[in-house]
């Protein structure tokens, strides 16, 4: 996608001002709101003009960009028809709640609400607001949240800074008829080091619009581990999108646990730009009912000697689809790079379904590794018996096979706050086997 | 002493092809016996039917263990009435550690869940299962008595295990959980010389006088460290001859052959071998 004057990109200058053009062009799609409600929302919280400015922007961008049709190869699987895009905008919005050490900010971290971090860290917020393009298979959802965000998560961890412990972040709404499209950023600087959860929760019952975006930055040498724990309600349509960009020597692991929802389509696009950064990619799934979750993954290889592994995860109960559309685009210049994509499925009823679309795209022929693996099947019948043999009623023999399925990710999550809150999470769907519960015994003895 | 296990007039098919034609057996406790045959002779079908496979349909005939119908109970039913099989390929577990596994069905077996709703003042007592340090001291003495590494423990269950410690490790569930009726079904195939003798120590170190056992193999050597009391040979999908240790020797010296031209081809179909299965070396 191309930059044009009239589009927010990767240098402010593209920015057209306010107040001329004002967002006000034709609309090409009604959406949850309109300019002039983002705008009086914007004046009413005293936003700075560059942030007006940049919602502007963002607008227009929305305004012109086509929501996909459906005939593009990432959104066949999951037709917009039902997106409930009359929902109104949330604009009354729960502020996140955080839950850290309070001397985060003696030593110059920043974690908080976005709005909160808008009025008390202008400039840093600027300076990770919507940087970049949008990504790329979500432009319209990008834009609309970059214009409309009305709640959000912000943290940025200053230069050489390591952050122990895990933080949390809440955004917790109890609302589900509404569109909310809240932002988050994490940012570290050079050589800073963070584990942090978002953790997302509507309430069950009504259609809405959830669009959720984040932004993570890591700089040269930093380290960071997001996740993101997902519990919409079963109404929501979860329409979002994440980009990461891994700088040089950066580390990077990302989670998406996706748990909730009535549909999720997101899209993560992870740019691996400096040379020797590294990244994984990984997420748990648990699906049941009607639930439809299809996730479009890119994996950009820029800098040389980089490596990024992606492993999903999907257990689908009921009639549970998961669609994975998944690509790795290695780049002329990315000499000497590991990359690879895995996505598992395991189909615990016949009515579940699973696609699972891998797409190398590689422009050098200097790679260490470029790869994918697909699988989606149901539980072996002889691994059931031989679970039951050993006195496991069916029920147990089959929660702990699921359980001992996800443990391919979870045991790479080194937070112990996260992995219990995730695995609490994932308990409603998949059961709790005890066989886990004494592994979680003994490594606490 | 009572029959512990009685099987008779057992009919089994798979789909439509009917696999077993009547076998008679009966293992009382404190007793081994050997059950021998030709690959695909029915011998695993045999077995997995008595661990209540849902596969294997019974035709006709019966399965009572302790007096009591075994047919239509579940697997697990099976297991905490105290039938173990040790399975010829074991499955893999991926994810899930020997050590918690081992514990999981430990307590399935013999420290199950209390019911909801039971307990004193209608409060459900928080469930445990047996101490960790107290399991854990089970799990090394056994362990060692295996001859296997501790950090065994950690692996994932039979997870790109070799053949040799997929059968160590069915002998350590055996041992874990102590039981009264032991179907062993090749344990000794895929062993080297050392493993088999380390194995058959196993098996003599969980004996007693109240377990029964059923010792399916292919070769007399495990006979030689495990001695049986009957020896029986099924062909045909039938017990075809039963005898004492000896009739293992004659087998070994003979081979399958001799049985047929001693008892005629049993009527029905020919064994035939099934599909080679690759043992994972
Ligand atoms: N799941 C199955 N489906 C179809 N046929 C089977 C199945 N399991 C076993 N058989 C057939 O049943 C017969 C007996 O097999 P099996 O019990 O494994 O013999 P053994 O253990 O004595 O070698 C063979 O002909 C085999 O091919
Ligand atoms: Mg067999």
């Amino acid at each position: 996608m191309s930059l044009s004057a009239t589009q927010p990109g990767v240098g402010r200058s593209v920015l057209v001002g306010g107040a001329a053009t004002d967002g006000a062009g034709s609309a090409t799609h009604s959406g949850p709101t309109d300019w002039a409600t983002l705008r009086r929302f914007s004046e009413r919280h005293y936003e700075p003009s560059w942030l007006r400015d940049l919602r502007s922007a963002w607008w227009q961008r929305y305004q012109d960009t086509p929501l996909p049709s459906g005939q593009e190869e990432e959104w066949r699987r999951t037709p917009l028809a039902d997106l409930p895009r009359n929902a109104e905008l949330l604009l009354d919005a729960p502020a996140t709640e955080l839950d850290h050490d309070a001397d985060l900010a003696a030593r110059g971290v920043i974690f908080t609400d976005l709005r909160t971090a808008v009025r008390e860290h202008p400039e840093l917020v600027r300076a990770h607001l919507g940087i970049g393009e949008p990504v790329e298979s979500h432009a319209a959802f990008w834009a609309l949240s970059l214009a409309a965000w009305t709640a959000g998560t912000f943290l940025y961890v200053p230069r050489g800074v390591e952050v122990d412990g895990t933080l949390i972040a809440r955004l917790v709404t109890d609302r589900a008829d509404v569109a909310f499209v809240p932002h988050t950023i994490v940012a570290a600087e050079p050589g800073a080091s963070v584990t942090v959860l978002e953790e997302l929760v509507s309430a069950d019952g009504a259609a809405g619009w959830f669009g959720g975006t984040v932004e993570i930055h890591a700089q040269e040498g930093s380290r960071i581990r997001y996740a993101r724990l997902q519990r919409l309600g079963d109404g929501v349509w979860n329409i979002g999108a994440q980009r990461v960009v891994v700088g040089t020597d950066a580390e990077v692991t990302t989670l998406n646990a996706e748990v909730g929802s009535r549909v999720t389509k997101v899209g993560l696009d992870v740019q691996m730009t400096g040379r020797g950064g590294v990244s994984r990619v990984l997420g748990l799934l648990a699906a049941g009912g009607d639930q439809h979750i299809d996730i479009n993954s890119v994996q950009e290889l820029v800098g040389s000697h980089t490596t990024s592994d992606l492993l999903y995860l999907a257990a689908l109960y009921d009639r549970a689809h998961a669609a994975f559309y998944g690509r790795i685009v290695v780049r002329p210049g990315a000499k000497q790079t590991s990359s690879y994509q895995e996505c598992r499925n395991l189909l615990l009823s016949p009515g579940a379904g699973a696609e699972p679309i891998p797409v190398l795209e590689i422009e050098t022929n200097d790679i260490l590794r470029c790869g994918h693996g697909a699988t989606a099947g149901a539980i072996d019948p002889v691994q059931l018996f031989y679970a039951q043999s050993r006195g496991l009623d069916a029920d147990e023999a089959e929660r702990m096979i699921v359980r001992g399925f996800f443990e391919q990710v979870v045991g790479q999550i080194s937070s112990e706050t996260i992995k219990a809150l995730v695995l609490d999470a994932l308990a409603r769907r998949i059961g709790s086997s005890t066989a886990f519960d004494e592994a979680d015994e003994a490594d606490a003895a | 002493m009572t029959d512990e296990l009685v099987v008779s007039g057992l009919e089994v098919s798979i789909g439509t092809k009917k696999i077993l034609r009547g076998v008679d057996l009966a293992v009382k406790q404190g007793e081994v016996h050997a059950l021998m045959g030709p690959n695909g002779s029915g011998k695993t079908s045999l077995a997995y039917t008595l661990m209540g496979h849902p596969d294997y349909r019974v035709d006709a005939g019966s399965i009572t263990w302790k007096g009591e119908n075994l047919l239509g109970l579940a697997p697990d039913k099976r297991a905490r009435l105290g039938v173990f099989l040790a399975f010829q390929y074991p499955s893999a577990i991926p994810g899930v550690t020997v050590a918690s596994f081992l514990r999981n069905i430990y307590n399935a077996v013999h420290a199950p869940k209390p019911a909801p709703g039971g307990g004193e003042n209608g409060q459900v007592p928080k469930y445990t299962g047996i101490p960790l340090a107290k399991f854990r001291r089970m799990l090394e003495e056994q362990m060692a008595l295996l001859k296997m590494d501790p950090g065994f423990a950690a692996r994932y269950v039979n997870d790109g295990f070799s053949g040799g410690e997929k059968k160590r490790l069915e002998m350590l569930q055996m041992a874990i959980l102590g039981p009264r009726l032991a179907i062993l079904d090749e344990t000794d195939s895929g062993l080297d010389i050392d493993a088999l003798r380390t194995v058959a120590e196993g098996i003599n170190a969980t004996l007693s006088p109240q377990m029964g056992v059923l010792l399916i193999t292919h070769y007399q050597r495990m006979l030689n460290y495990v001695k049986p009391h009957f020896v029986h040979v099924l062909m045909g999908g039938r017990i075809v001859m039963s005898g004492g240790e000896e009739l293992s020797h004659q087998l070994e010296a003979n081979g399958y052959e001799w049985v047929r031209e001693q008892v005629g081809e049993p009527e029905g179909v020919a064994d035939e071998a099934p599909e080679p299965v690759a043992e994972h070396a």
